[in-house]
């Protein structure tokens, strides 16, 4: 058989050039590149975020968030967010005469990955007024690293530290995950479902809602007969799929995401004698990437038939909707990333809640009068739960109208009205999402603030 | 049993890709870790050909071409050159492992953070001796058969075989020998990158949803079950895939199995500390 090559010589070739000819080159291409960076580094420092931009200069908004790895998903949806609202901004004037951009910076998901994303996004991002994203993958790391350059984030980490652990600068507008789990509980009790099995995925943001999910489980009297961790880098999860389907549940509470649920479910209606296990994501199965993976490996029909997720209730009509739908259509197809039924968008919680952050913000800058988050920080909360007397504002635009005419104002987004406390969590109210067979968004119920009290362990 | 069964699946998939990488090794010198970066790019050449409506079968001529191609340009454009200017074995692995990078990102930005699948259906599901299969995944199986008996009669039977056996085993002997070990070289980086861009496109067939990032963790299942063989040898590289394959999922059958590579790389560590080369290594 083949032998180990590790006693074959090198192969002849050129022969080799001299030594110092190499280190000269070497250390020049070192230096080059030294002097580059530095360079940058001073020309970039030189611009970031100073309070107060300077009069027209472009104000950036930064999406930071997985572009790659396993959740690379993510990072998309809420730049189709960003790039329609700073783009409706823009339209209306942009901020105190700023125009908005919107940057990215790839956590990859990854904390170790995350810090130094965001170490260089402070480092070369001008006029950063405003961070969006920071999902539960990253955020514990970035959120106290974000929270120290003084810089608002909204972000989407449903981790429940972030409830009681105070960060001047952390807004966020979606529920703690362990009302995700509950919210989930209700889905299995509404739809008659008593055998429970849970799959999530081994990563820190799917992790934090299995034990509220296994104490809501047990505290509405239905039973856990599967848990299985996926491994989101493995490859397949025949093997979990097979335990859950021994297990003969009624429903699997699921949110793996990447190629994992995909390939779990497709294996486990595979193993069911090609039926499906009936569904309950979280809120994160609310996009369109995650429905087109699905679709494709179960079947679209079978997986809309099969599907359920919990979500905050967002508009689907009226005049915060038509705002924000027109928003994001004035850019599709023009963000890298988009994929599947567009319309999918208006219901991610990713895009609606964020779209509401940034506008928040925005209009927190007009109100204030200034640049300067110092100055325009306390407005977010006046803006968001209204001060009496305020008129509610549906868009960006309908705010800047109202403030020119010196009037208060309440802004009211897809995403309904904000409450905020005192760790600025705004967690809204959850609805019952599925599927139609091409992928758009069907409410199919509402779950009550009761219904989550009486699961509640 | 249905874990052997999924044993055996995984193991055929492996098999051809390790065997392809331990191939690649062996004859060329060079510990290719984007290797499984290349079969993410087939198995998505594979796809695209397959969106336009041909069958994911005659697409797999195309994922094969592929894998051949693009190794034979890295081996041409990279490798070549590194080894040319005597680059040292481990400068090789960095390079190899920034060519994984590069290879895993520029897909990534191609395709976008999302999962895929091809359009095929797995066929009927086949039960016998407790183990439940579907007829791809039994197709699949069939492949890495035939792959591995091609394989086999490659080494022992051809000119070519024994041109690379010849080379992998000492090069310059060989090229004193009238092999012309350079010929023997590229072909062999064509060969094995046929082999990588079948283990692709069977891998995607297999798990039914990939992404860009989908094979990172199976090339540290190709590297296991080819230095649990022993590096450098084929017939090693099958058996270690059987050995690794059936492990994982045997294991997850009966711990929890997000231990399930916790168990094979266990096996590995402790095949290893007791002979070092290898199942089929031999000591030099």
């Amino acid at each position: 058989m083949l032998d180990s090559p590790g006693r074959t010589a090198p192969a002849a070739g050129r022969p080799h050039q001299s030594r110092p000819y190499w280190r000269l080159r070497t250390v020049s291409a070192v230096a080059a590149i030294s002097l580059a960076a530095a360079l940058a580094a001073c020309s970039s420092n030189s611009n970031s975020s100073a309070p107060g931009s300077g009069s027209g200069a472009t104000l950036t908004f930064a999406d930071v968030a997985p572009f790659s790895g396993v959740d690379a998903a993510l990072g998309p949806i809420y730049l189709v967010s960003c790039t329609g609202a700073t783009n409706a901004i823009n339209k209306a004037g942009g901020i105190l005469g700023h125009k908005v951009a919107c940057t990215t910076a790839d956590t990859r998901g990854e904390p170790a990955d995350a810090v130094p994303a965001v170490g260089n996004l402070f480092s070369t991002a001008k006029n950063l007024e405003l961070v969006i994203g920071c999902t539960s993958d990253e955020a514990a790391s970035v959120v106290p690293v974000i929270n120290s350059h003084h810089t608002v984030m909204f972000c989407m980490t449903g981790q429940s530290e972030f409830d009681h652990v105070h960060f001047q600068y952390f807004y966020r507008l979606v529920p703690p995950d362990l009302a995700e789990s509950y919210a989930m509980t209700v889905i299995a009790q509404n739809l008659g479902y008593k055998k429970i099995a849970l799959a999530f995925g081994n990563d820190i943001g799917s992790q934090t809602f299995v034990q509220p999910a296994i104490a809501a489980i047990a505290k509405a009297g239905l039973k856990l007969v599967a848990n299985e961790t996926l491994d989101l880098h493995a490859t397949t999860f025949r093997s979990e799929a097979q335990k859950i389907v021994a297990a003969h549940p009624d429903a699997i509470m699921t949110e793996a995401l990447g190629s994992a649920d995909p390939t779990l479910l497709a294996e486990i209606k595979q193993l069911n004698g090609g039926k499906m296990i009936p569904i309950i994501g979280t809120s994160a199965a609310i996009s369109p990437a995650f429905y087109s993976a699905c679709a494709k490996a179960v079947g679209a029909a079978d997986f809309a038939k099969n599907f359920h997720a919990d979500n905050l209730v967002t508009a689907t009509s009226g005049p915060a909707y038509n705002a924000f739908t027109q928003s994001l259509l004035a850019i599709k197809g023009k963000t890298s990333g988009q994929i599947g039924n567009f319309s999918t968008y208006f219901s991610a919680p990713g895009a609606v809640h964020l779209y509401d952050g940034m506008n928040l913000a925005a209009l927190a800058m007009v109100a204030a009068k200034s640049t300067d988050v110092a100055k325009w920080l306390p407005w977010i909360a006046t803006i968001g739960d209204g001060a009496p007397g305020a008129v509610t504002v549906y868009s960006f635009a309908q705010g800047v109208a109202a403030l020119k005419k010196g009037e208060k104002i309440r802004y009211e987004g897809p995403g309904g009205p904000t409450v905020f406390d005192a760790f600025h969590d705004s967690p809204g109210i959850f609805q019952i999402d599925t599927y139609s067979a091409k992928g758009a968004v069907v409410v199919s119920g509402n779950i009550t603030a009761a219904q989550l009290r009486a699961v509640q362990p | 049993m249905p874990s052997v069964g999924f044993g055996l699946i995984t193991a055929a998939v492996l098999a051809i890709a390790a065997v392809g990488f331990t191939l690649q090794f062996a004859v060329t010198n060079v510990l290719n870790l984007a290797f499984a970066s290349i079969m993410t790019l087939a198995a998505f050449v594979a796809y695209w050909i397959n969106q336009t409506g041909v069958s994911i079968w005659i697409a797999l001529i195309a994922s094969i071409a592929a894998g051949a191609l693009i190794s034979v340009a890295l081996n041409y454009f990279v490798y070549s050159p590194f080894q040319r200017r005597g680059s040292a074995p481990i400068t090789l692995v960095i390079v190899s492992l920034g060519m994984a990078l590069i290879l895993e990102f520029g897909t990534s930005a191609i395709v976008g953070g999302i999962s895929v699948s091809y359009n095929m259906s797995q066929g009927s599901t086949v039960k016998f001796a407790g183990m439940i299969l579907t007829t791809v995944q039994l197709i699949i199986i069939a492949i890495s058969v035939v792959v591995m008996a091609g394989v086999y009669a490659l080494l022992r039977y051809t000119k070519l075989g024994k041109a690379m056996r010849a080379t992998a085993a000492n090069r310059m002997l060989a090229r004193n020998s009238g092999i012309r070990a350079s010929r023997v070289i590229a072909i062999t980086w064509a060969l094995t990158g046929a082999l990588c861009g079948l283990a692709g496109i069977v891998f995607a067939i297999d798990v039914q949803s990939f992404d860009p990032t989908s094979t990172d963790i199976f090339l540290i299942l190709i590297l296991a079950a080819v230095f649990l063989g022993g590096p450098g040898h084929a017939y090693g590289a099958m058996l270690g895939a059987l050995v690794i394959g059936l492990a994982t999922e045997v294991s997850a059958a009966y711990i929890q199995s997000d231990y399930k590579y916790v168990v094979a790389f266990v096996i590995l560590l402790a095949m290893l500390a007791v002979r070092p080369t290898g199942l089929l290594g031999t000591r030099t």
